[in-house]
């Protein structure tokens, strides 16, 4: 499991994964509010 | 007989001066459980500042941006993420240049990542300085100083802890055994990433 506090290696995977997410959350909320 | 074995017992008293060693865990290192306590103590810190937001946004009749003919500059601070972000990189390959003994890329890798930081907080000050109201006109107001202000000063501790990373760098300190002190800055820069994400998301996108 990705955790973010043990090494900086995977501090930024985590940092990718969290983009990747809010692109998504943001694209989908932006998309709803459009139509 | 007796006098052998005292000298033997003030021989082996005699090893250790001091405090007792602290005790250790032998799977999470000093400074990595210390940043780790700091980090989740962080989170919670901006859990309470996101709380007022989602408060403010649910009960203001005025609703979020744009209040009184206010908007947040939305270009401008994705500009600044792409930025902040961008330096997350950098961070990255300072660290795997510190890893592989290239010295050339952790020096350049951790310079770059100070300006870029750097970058961020003039542009942030700079957005202040035209947003066009204060912490004091409303609510909204108050919260979006709140949150963008606390990630702010995270960047400006950040900055900090890069400026004596990168002096380090300079003056000949790491090896690609020995580069904790620029693991752990790097931890803390990819954490203050993080939130400026979901900053930007919730506060000028959302």
């Amino acid at each position: 499991m990705l955790n973010p506090l043990r090494s900086e290696q995977e501090a930024f995977r985590f940092l990718l994964w969290v983009l990747a997410v809010a692109v998504v959350i943001v694209g989908a909320v932006l998309l709803v509010r459009a139509l | 007989m007796e006098s052998a074995s005292v000298a033997a017992g003030h021989a082996t008293h005699d090893e250790h001066h001091g405090p007792p060693a602290a005790n250790v865990s032998s799977r999470v290192e000093a400074q990595f459980l210390g940043m780790l306590l700091f980090i989740i103590s962080e989170v919670m810190l901006f859990g309470a500042f996101f709380t007022a937001y989602f408060f403010i946004r649910v009960v203001a009749d005025t609703g979020w941006f744009p209040v009184d003919g206010k908007e947040l500059p939305k270009v401008i601070a994705g500009v600044n993420t792409a930025v902040l972000v961008s330096s997350s990189f950098t961070m990255h390959w300072a660290l795997e240049g510190a890893r592989r003994g290239n010295r050339r890329a952790m020096q350049v890798g951790l310079l770059t990542t100070a300006l870029l930081g750097l970058s961020f907080l003039a542009v942030q000050i700079n957005e202040y300085v035209h947003i066009g109201f204060a912490p004091s006109d409303n609510a909204q107001g108050t919260i979006f100083y709140g949150l963008t202000g606390l990630h702010g000063a995270h960047v400006f501790v950040g900055l900090t802890l890069l400026t004596m990373a990168t002096t380090r760098a300079f003056r000949g300190h790491f090896t690609p055994k020995e580069h904790r002190g620029v693991e752990v800055p790097g931890i803390y820069w990819h954490f203050v990433d993080v939130m400026w994400i979901v900053v930007y998301s919730t506060v000028y996108l959302l």
